[in-house]
């Protein structure tokens, strides 16, 4: 999607808060993703790290704050509204649709998009990354593994050719050499200079591969910047460890 | 209720068998007490006897309405039999007194059985399928004794030169039993049938009322509440719920055989979607799951109705039209409004 | 022996072809939103009458009376969401389900009575027939008939295209299938519920036309037909569409079979009995997939 604003970032999040019903889960978090940059969030589970993502797609309400995407505000829009906006979101557990074809999943994913020819490209470009999908197009999502879920839901992501990609625990539930499949993918998402902004639980499983980092800790961000600080830094045993 | 009070008070007083620890049941006892008031002084204040068919009415629809939200606001069956439910009651109250002649003091309970006996099969059959299928199934089979009522043409007995169904057919019964207050009252007849009609109402409140504060009461507030909880604790949702559309279909039934027996006559009219829509209107405009909701909703609902008589033809229409309406713009109904207007003023004083 | 065997064959089938076009409506809204529109014999009505206009009122050619009467089915469809699903799904939140069967049955009765006040209580004959019959052996299949089976099976049958290979259609699907996931792909969601519920009004409308053509036109017309199509969703389980069509195909030949040997009344009773039977032999219907209840 070409860019008309020029902006240098991506996608920007302003001391936002929001929760279901109860106490706030997010707790006024700000953060910026930089075009053609990874930007990791770590933390332990169940502290809120989905619900920034499912708050930033607008599945979850916000309660306060602002979010821009390349500078324009989105947080009043309706869900389907900010995917229009650019936000491709990747949500934990893949939400594919379990009786439609892997191809017709994956052009869903381009349900925006107007232009046959362009949906036709980002198609052979999902099947070039992934070609696991190409072999498995006409199966139905229900029948497939794991990891070629998890995959469906990637190329999904990518399908809708958004400004930012947000994946939510690309690595949950997955054995150990899916995982490494999956992350060889991101790997090769970031050599193409696709802005990211990427939930994990493990620092270490992305440590690599990001630009910036934050360290998320029941419902703020406790630390933030570049991978090789945090990996010595005392915060994560903390939040690790119960803090 | 909050999942968390209620997984430390409710499962403890089920097991002792007291009701909930809560003050509700003080206000309920007062509430009561300026209705039964109420409704006492009415027969010394009101000289017409339209009105007070009107009341006695208003009281048969309070009755069906407050079984009909004892299994669907309480127990979450939502049961489209409810009318079908009276219908038996009172047509077997009418049929054995008219084939047996039965005093109508005993066909009116008998009835009563029978609804209940009906209900436990109707139950038997939909209670294991989830909250649609119910709705269904309930319909299809209320539909269906309807349509063999009205289609029965047989005749079963001449009566001079006219053809009898066994059924009544598309007529119905008439004049087979009167609770005697003709006899006993003479010109003062319909307080004493206001007065009978008025203890079934009453009979029917109090069993309500026990059922909900009872332990199987505790058991569907559980279910409604926290159905995962509930289930783990022992509660079986299908048993439970069997008791209560039995229990329920006994008084709806004996309302039924009062209603019969009041008016003289019964026929498949009853089972009109006018006359179920009526009572879930009822239901919904007073609040779904509320004691006095129905109670409320029935005095209102009959007022409105009143008032719609003047338009004929427009009546059902409008009963539509406020059932759409309170369902979308009352969700809680009048129950719920008048509690959130309470706890307004409170915090405000 | 033959002759019978031929009248309840062409009823079995012109019976099968209505039921299974009033549950494709029925069953389509309730896959697409969990939303059981009680509403639906209304909607049946409301296009009966909507051809009647048409064609005698308005003078129209009876294909365009046909297609006002899925027009008047649609708009009907499109403002039950405006005025009241839209505003249930925000409010009702869990209680929708519920919520949305009364609201509706309070609709269903209205719309009734309107078309009582509109028309008057005399049945009406609906123009739309087609003269003559088919000899086969000693029987006869008459031409309406014939044709209530093709248009029936035409307008399923670009309902199914409609559904499964426009984009549309791809939308629908995804909603039904995963909320969340469709509005994260941008769809609206809101706007697809509104497509799908004007969507089955149309099918209710036309289907409201063919089984007048057979009967009468009168308020209740769709009375009947919506009671067999919730059968027909019990026995193969709502929002399954092919199912819902085999047995109003199959329940259908039962039900004809039962009217010739024991007589009209006893036709649906013993329908109901067996499908009362089915369900508890099967609690998730005949073709369901034993769905894990959500708790």
């Amino acid at each position: 999607m070409p860019d008309p604003t020029g902006a240098a970032v991506a996608l920007a999040l302003k001391d936002v808060r929001a929760g279901y019903g109860g106490p706030d889960v997010l707790k006024g978090v700000s953060l910026e993703v930089p075009r053609g940059c990874i930007v990791t969030v770590v933390g332990p589970n169940g502290h809120g790290k989905s619900t920034l993502l499912r708050t930033v797609s607008g599945l979850t309400r916000l309660r306060g704050g602002r979010i821009l995407a390349l500078g324009a505000e989105i947080q009043d829009h309706a869900a389907h509204r900010r995917a229009a906006a650019g936000i491709a979101h990747v949500p934990q557990g893949d939400l594919l649709f379990p009786d439609m074809t892997v191809l017709e999943n994956l052009r869903m994913g381009a349900y925006l998009e107007r232009d046959a020819a362009q949906e036709k490209r980002r198609l052979d470009e999902v099947f070039a990354l992934l070609p696991r999908l190409a072999e498995r197009r006409t199966q139905v999502a229900a029948s497939l593994s794991g990891g070629e879920r998890r995959m469906v839901g990637i190329g999904r992501g990518l399908m809708a050719g958004g400004q930012v990609l947000m994946l939510d625990e690309p690595s949950l539930g997955l054995a150990p050499l899916v995982i490494e499949q999956i992350y060889e993918v991101i790997a090769r998402l970031r050599e193409q200079g696709r802005t990211i902004l990427l939930v994990e639980e493990n620092p270490a499983r992305v440590a690599e591969l990001s630009d910036v980092m934050h360290l998320f800790d029941d419902g703020e961000i406790v630390w933030s910047g570049a991978p090789d600080d945090l990996m010595n830094r005392e915060e994560l045993l903390a939040t690790y460890l119960g803090g | 209720m909050s999942d968390a009070t209620l997984s430390a008070e409710a499962p403890a007083a089920a097991a002792a068998g007291l009701p909930a620890a809560d003050r509700s049941w003080t206000r309920d006892l007062a509430i009561g007490l300026v209705v039964l008031a109420i409704a006492a002084a009415l027969p010394f204040l009101i000289d017409s006897r339209y009105v007070m068919g009107q009341i006695i009415l208003a009281l048969v629809w309070a009755s069906v309405a407050v079984q009909w939200n004892l299994i669907f606001g309480y127990a979450g069956i939502f049961s489209l039999a409810q009318m079908a439910i009276f219908a038996i009651g009172g047509y077997g109250c009418a049929m054995l007194s008219h084939y047996f002649g039965w005093s109508v003091w005993v066909s009116i309970p008998a009835g009563a059985g029978g609804a209940m006996l009906a209900s436990m099969v109707m139950g038997l059959a939909c209670l294991r399928l989830s909250g649609v299928y119910v709705a269904l199934l309930t319909y299809a089979i209320a539909q269906v004794i309807y349509l063999l009522i009205v289609t029965d043409t047989e005749c079963f007995y001449y009566e001079g030169a006219s053809c009898r169904q066994l059924t009544g057919g598309a007529t119905g019964f008439a004049r087979f039993g009167s609770f005697g207050t003709r006899e006993w009252l003479r010109g003062d007849w319909i307080m004493g049938n206001y007065g009978i009609v008025l203890a079934g109402f009453v009979l029917t409140l109090l069993m309500s009322w026990f059922i909900i504060r009872s332990p199987m009461g505790l058991a569907f507030k559980a279910l409604r509440d926290n159905p995962a909880y509930a289930v783990a604790r022992g509660v079986n949702r299908f048993h439970t719920q069997l008791l209560v559309f039995a229990l329920s279909a006994f008084f709806t039934g004996l309302t039924g055989g009062l209603y019969a027996v009041h008016f003289q006559a019964i026929g498949p009219d009853v089972f009109s979607m006018t006359n179920l829509l009526f009572v879930l209107a009822i239901v919904v405009v007073g609040g779904v799951g509320t004691f006095w909701g129905p109670v409320a909703g029935a005095v209102l609902l009959m007022l409105a109705d009143e008032a719609m008589r003047e338009t004929g033809e427009f009546r059902t229409l409008g009963l539509g039209l406020i059932i759409a309406a309170a369902t979308v713009l009352l969700p809680k109904g009048l129950a719920g409004l008048a509690g959130d207007l309470a706890k307004r003023l409170s915090s405000k004083g | 022996m033959l002759d019978v065997v031929v009248a309840v064959v062409t009823t079995a089938l012109t019976n099968g072809a209505l039921y299974a076009l009033a549950t494709i409506g029925l069953s389509l809204v309730w896959g697409s939103m969990g939303m059981l529109n009680m509403a639906h014999g209304g909607l049946l009505a409301l296009g009966g009458y909507a051809a009647y206009t048409g064609s005698v009122q308005l003078g129209l050619p009876l294909p365009l009376a046909i297609v006002f009467a899925m027009l008047a089915g649609a708009a009907m469809g499109a403002l039950l969401h405006l005025l009241v699903v839209r505003q249930l799904l925000r409010s009702s939140g869990a209680g929708f389900e519920t919520a949305v069967m009364i609201a509706t049955v309070g609709i269903s009765i209205a719309l009734q009575n309107a078309l009582l006040l509109l028309y008057g209580g005399q049945p009406l004959g609906q123009p739309f027939d087609v003269p003559g019959s088919i000899p086969v052996g000693a029987g006869a299949v008459p031409w309406l008939n014939v044709t209530i089976v093709l248009v029936s099976v035409g307008v399923m049958a670009a309902a199914s295209l409609l559904i499964a290979r426009t984009k549309m259609g791809r939308a629908i699907r995804a909603t039904a299938q995963n909320r969340d996931a469709a509005l994260l792909m941008g769809v609206p969601v809101q706007r697809v519920y509104l497509q799908v519920l004007a969507l089955s009004g149309a099918l209710a409308g036309i289907c409201g036309v063919l089984v007048s053509s057979i009967t009468q036109l009168t308020p209740t017309l769709g009375a009947d037909p919506m009671l067999k199509a919730f059968i027909m969703c019990v026995v193969a389980g709502l929002g399954n569409l092919p199912g819902a069509i085999a047995a109003a195909f199959g329940l259908a030949l039962v039900e004809a079979a039962m009217q010739f040997a024991a007589g009209a009344r006893w036709g649906f009773p013993t329908l109901l009995l067996l499908v009362i039977a089915i369900l508890i032999w099967r609690p998730a219907g005949l073709f369901g997939r034993a769905r894990i209840q959500r708790l």
